[in-house]
């Protein structure tokens, strides 16, 4: 028959990819002809994460199956450290010396050997110390001073202004150059979390000079050379290629750019479609993927991607979770769709303000800073938490709890201790009488309170209306302040209390640092005590994480005992995968979120072989 | 005529910079381009917000921003337009050439769709005015025109792809549609036959047996797991094909049209088989060559046969080489349509929600073209919904029109047969008005269909305007804005001068 020929044929040719990927091997654990699809919400642009452009979910998830590290967040927000990639070790504590060593054996997908030119190059663009002309931009957004910023050094990095800028000697290279060593200018108690290979810095400079036809090696001496004699000249053109260079939306003919030092490698990208990575068959250090292809689609729309998983186009998603989501995702269980309900990283919390002559604010009763904390204790005491997170968090998060710490997220290492100690449970329930008593001790009455929120933000709209249906029976008139600009109104003095969320993307102890001491950037309250800023001025210098913890009690038991405010409860998340094609999915709150133990994911039923 | 296009370009331009202006203030106004960053606790936040505001360049207030904007658009008379850079530092030109290029391949077949469809309904409707057909039809074209598109576009993924393809599991038609479909098939060909009682019920035994047959057949062959239609099937379509194009052209009485239309399905049949030995080496160049070869051969046979009516022969002819060929190719994708359902990257669901094509998906032209069909199909038939109803109803409305002038009841008295009346005098003064709408509906082409891409996962024009938007990121926006407007303006123009070329009583001055 020739129809059943052509048949065939077509076949074979449809499937071709399967059967040439199927003869390769992989790397040791890796299924011959396993694939499988995941959706998530924006699609790939760029393939160096750390340039302010590129520094998105969208692209850190990809890099980060692409790409090997020092360490990585699991599920429990644990830092957990990656030995078979590499090791770092703290020297000395004063100054702070940290040595980074990447093992021998460890390449880069074009095979060079991931080395201290790759950290070097790390170090001088995510530093932003060789930066010596910094770009203007018009109207567009587009650089207007391009001439200047193609003759100096910039390199456009996300990470200007943080840690690693306070490395300012340049690194010295040890172990046969697979070691750097650096030294920051004054202590750091987060360095552990601030340092991470990205670009390949031979493919980086290869590109930079590409008449040179440099090979790796030679590459590398140049860049070496270059940033130990702070070589303007050549870092400049480095600068430019470290920024824009790895910019891409399409595969591009140029496949040095995808050049990957992990497990996976990019090997097919349709803007705005998907992108797929191969496993990288000499991948040794860290644990063995199972999968061999893994393709991320692009679904920006959360009930477009629930309809995806249940039609099989993909195997797991983690939309942005609402009650209609978590329907539409419950009435597939029947067909082997697992919905996980988690929370986020990012926490809503009630802030009220004590500089703005309000009814928290010491100035309105003559100074008397006793009595506006008797107003603020009153006031936090009639807020409904446990009702906010019933009626608003649980029909998207069944598991969700009412978040009792201002400085460690629920479930993060530390956070029960930290809830226990705190004092939070002042705040447990609401207590009418109790916030009534406070106010009759303070001699005030009908206390007026603007509160801040977004308007557009139905969520928010119904938190206020809890909050004010409560505190008006302890005599609170809680007046409706919300705003569309709210981001840029806070800390104005507009208002008397706001609520919103802090977006956490790391367990840094000093990052809590910004909002509460009475300096930080993230103060908009007014907020300020003594004892909270001396503890922050220790914790910079506290290297010991029982000692850190110790002291964050002692910022939170302040923060809680003088009515800084509550916080209320994580973001509701959700993830959900498709029990018959895959397993191992465990969503986590940080970044990478549910990527981060893709080694774990095995396809599940039958796999086409060739 | 030149003043008449200079004045309204002018005009134009005016309403344009107006808009823009508007538009650009609405979009800056509309939020906050920091909140996400206010909200970070990254350690370095305060660089971070620096930097959008310098790449942004949030100091200068949106009243005076779009200056610096409208400069970079004005460059485009010097050939180096600079619409901007997006949020991400990505160049809006190039988001702008990628959405359009997405969009048209959405929403170009669903448009042309609607058009042919509304159109032919319309026309049916008109000529069986006040029948049950004609009431079902103005019924359900209402009823189209007012469902919400993404409740359609959901409904459809629920039961047109996740529904059917459940059901491609195990494809067998069930029993109730066995008994309903060939009862709605009845209701529909005796709506548009009409005629006398005997002439009913011979329709209606005619359908009602044909569809019963064709599903009984499709279950029994199992159809839906390996569908083919073979040279039989096939030739058996293309004759009817060829009769039908015959009677709406030249009418069977013209037996020189009737045999040169069964001539090229001839020719079809005899190439049926070579077809299929050169298919796998077609690409979608070629196979587009073919195509204008079926028509140029068909032409050709109906030139030759035409005798001394060449002209609407050669017409009919081409016509139905042209369905004839269709009918092959049609054949080839079902024969992809086995290796494309069981490859390991289908399994077994070939109906998709979301997105253009299938990842990585490698094949012939055939495969390809039968992955775009499955992804294609929904959206399609969503954003067809809607259109389809508007045309429906104007053509309806206009051929009735027509058809109560002067002119029609002269032709009908001078003894021309209905199908030169309705066909040649009537269908073609009714489609004037027609061309404004269609006019209308191109320039919307380029503005995409914002719900519909969402929905299902597209990224065009649609998707790069909401996102943006929602980002307040000022730039793309208004690289839609420009895209937009402009087209809508110059088809506006376009719609005027075709009006007034087909219609000699419009003068365009």
């Amino acid at each position: 028959m020739k129809f059943k020929r052509f048949a065939a044929v077509v076949a074979t040719v449809a499937t071709s990819a399967l059967v040439l990927t199927g003869c390769a091997g992989g790397a040791k654990d890796v299924v011959a002809g396993s694939s499988i699809t995941v959706g998530w919400n924006q699609g790939f642009y760029s393939a160096n994460g750390a340039t302010s452009n590129g520094n998105a979910t969208a692209n850190n998830n990809i890099l980060y199956l692409a790409n090997s590290g020092f360490n990585h967040y699991n599920d429990k927000q644990e830092l957990v450290k990656d030995t078979q990639f590499g090791s770092y070790q703290l020297v000395s504590k004063d100054p702070l010396t940290v040595k980074y060593t990447v093992n021998s054996g460890v390449t880069w997908s074009d095979g060079a050997a991931v080395d201290a030119a790759d950290m070097l190059l790390a170090w001088a663009a995510n530093s932003c110390n060789f930066n010596n002309v910094s770009p203007e931009y018009d109207a567009d957004g587009n650089v207007s001073n391009q001439a200047a910023l193609d003759a100096g050094v910039f390199f456009d990095s996300v990470n200007c202004g943080s840690d690693t800028s306070l490395v300012t000697k340049t690194p010295e290279i040890s172990d046969g150059g697979r070691s750097i060593t650096l030294v920051y200018d004054k202590p750091v108690v987060d360095w552990e979390l601030d340092f991470a290979i990205g670009v390949s810095a031979a493919v980086t400079v290869q590109h930079a000079f590409p008449n040179d036809k440099l090979d790796a090696a030679a590459a590398k001496a140049k860049l070496i050379k270059a940033i130990q004699e702070k070589d303007n000249a050549t870092l400049a053109p480095i600068a430019k290629f470290w920024s824009t260079g790895y910019d891409f939306e399409n595969m591009p003919t140029d496949k040095t750019l995808v050049t990957s030092n992990g497990a996976y490698v990019i090997s097919d990208l349709v803007k705005d479609q998907y992108v797929t990575l191969t496993a990288r068959k000499e991948y040794a250090w860290g644990p063995s993927p199972k999968i061999e292809k893994i393709t991320v689609r692009t679904i920006p729309d959360p009930l477009t991607a629930v309809q995806a998983l249940q039609n099989g186009e993909v195997a797991a998603i983690s939309p942005q979770a609402t009650a209609d989501i978590l329907t539409a995702l419950n009435a597939i269980a029947s067909k082997g769709i697992k919905t996980l309900s988690t929370s986020d990283a990012t926490y809503e919390h009630i802030d009220l303000v004590m500089n703005n002559g309000g009814p928290f604010d010491p100035k309105t009763y003559g100074g008397d800073a006793d009595k506006a904390k008797a107003v603020r204790q009153a006031f936090l005491k009639t807020i409904p938490r446990s009702e906010i997170v019933d009626k608003l968090i649980k029909p998207i998060n069944p598991n969700a709890a009412v978040d009792n710490s201002q400085t460690i997220l629920p479930g993060a290492p530390g956070y029960d201790a930290m809830a226990k100690a705190n004092g939070s449970d002042a705040y447990a329930s609401v207590d009418i009488a109790g916030a009534k008593a406070l106010l009759a001790t303070a001699g005030v009455s009908s206390v007026k309170v603007k509160f801040l929120f977004g308007c557009a933000n139905t969520r928010r709209q119904n938190e206020y209306a809890l909050i004010q249906a409560s505190a008006a029976q302890a005599g609170f008139d809680v007046v409706n302040s919300c705003s569309d600009t709210w981001g840029s109104d806070l800390g104005s003095g507009v208002y008397d209390a706001s609520v919103f969320g802090w977006q956490s993307t790391s367990t840094a102890v000093s990052a809590s640092k910004a909002t509460f001491a009475s300096d930080g950037g993230n103060n908009f309250t007014g907020y300020a005590n003594a004892t909270v800023d001396a503890d922050y001025n220790a914790l910079s210098t506290e290297f010991d994480s029982a000692k850190q913890l110790a002291l964050l009690t002692d910022v939170e038991k302040q923060l809680w005992s003088d009515a800084y405010g509550v916080t209320v409860f994580q973001f509701p998340g959700v993830t959900a995968y498709d029990g018959k094609k895959i397993s191992g999915i465990v969503p986590a709150p940080l970044a990478p979120m549910f990527f981060w133990n893709f080694w774990d994911w095995k396809q599940e039923g039958a796999i086409v072989k060739g | 005529m030149l003043n008449f296009l200079i004045r309204r370009l002018g005009a134009s331009a005016l309403v344009l910079f107006a808009a823009t202006y508007f538009m650009y203030l609405l979009t800056a106004y509309s939020g906050d381009p920091l909140e996400d960053l206010r909200t970070s606790t990254a350690r370095n936040k305060a660089e971070l917000i620096q930097h959008r505001i310098d790449i942004m360049q949030l100091n200068v207030p949106p009243y005076l921003r779009y200056f610096l904007w409208l400069g970079g658009v004005l460059k485009v008379f010097i050939g180096q337009i600079d619409l901007g850079k997006n949020i991400n530092g990505q160049d809006v030109v190039s988001l702008l050439a990628s959405a359009m290029g997405t969009t048209l391949q959405l929403v170009t077949m669903a448009t042309l769709l609607a058009i042919l469809l509304g159109v032919i309904t319309g026309i049916s409707t008109a000529l069986r005015q006040y029948s049950a057909f004609d009431y079902t039809v103005t019924f359900a074209s209402f009823l189209f025109f007012s469902l919400p598109v993404f409740w359609v576009a959901v409904l459809l993924k629920q039961y047109l792809a996740i529904g059917f393809n459940d059901f491609l599991a195990a494809p067998s038609i069930p029993l109730w549609l066995i008994i309903v479909l060939p009862i709605v098939s009845v209701v529909i060909w005796v709506g548009i036959v009409g005629g006398d009682k005997r002439r009913k019920l011979i329709v209606a035994s005619i359908s009602f047996g044909a569809t019963l047959a064709s599903m009984l057949i499709l279950n029994l062959t199992n159809w839906f797991a390996s569908p083919s239609l073979g040279p039989i099937v096939g030739g058996l379509l293309g004759v009817s094909l060829a009769l039908f194009t015959t009677m709406v052209s030249t009418g069977l009485a013209n037996k020189r049209a009737r045999n040169a239309a069964l001539v090229t399905v001839g020719i079809g049949l005899v190439l049926w088989y070579p077809f299929q030995l050169i298919s796998m080496q077609l690409t979608g160049i070629l196979v587009a060559l073919l195509a204008v070869l079926t028509g140029v051969v068909g032409y050709f046979v109906g030139w030759f046969m035409g005798g001394e009516d060449k002209g609407p022969v050669a017409r009919t002819a081409m016509i139905s080489a042209i369905l004839m060929g269709g009918i092959i190719a049609v054949d080839r994708f079902m024969q992809a349509w086995k290796p494309y359902f069981e490859s390991n990257y289908i399994s077994g669901r070939p109906f998709a929600t979301v997105g253009a094509s299938t990842p990585n998906l490698l094949g012939s032209f055939w495969v390809l073209g039968v992955d775009q069909f499955t992804h294609i199909l929904l959206p399609t038939m969503a954003l067809m919904l809607i259109g389809f109803a508007g045309y429906t109803r104007y053509s309806r409305a206009s051929l009735l029109e027509v058809m109560n002038q002067d002119f029609i009841r002269t032709a009908r008295a001078k003894g021309l047969n209905e199908r030169t009346v309705v066909m040649r005098h009537a269908f073609r003064n009714a489609m004037i008005p027609l061309t404004t709408l269609v006019a209308f509906d191109f320039a919307g082409i380029i503005g995409g269909a914002v719900i519909t891409e969402r929905v299902f996962g597209w990224s065009g024009m649609g998707s790069l305007f909401v996102t943006s938007l929602a980002h307040v990121d000022v730039n793309p926006v208004m690289g839609f804005f420009i895209v937009t407007g402009t087209t809508a303006v110059i088809f506006n123009l376009v719609a005027d001068l075709v009006y007034s070329l087909l219609d000699p009583r419009i003068r365009v001055s």
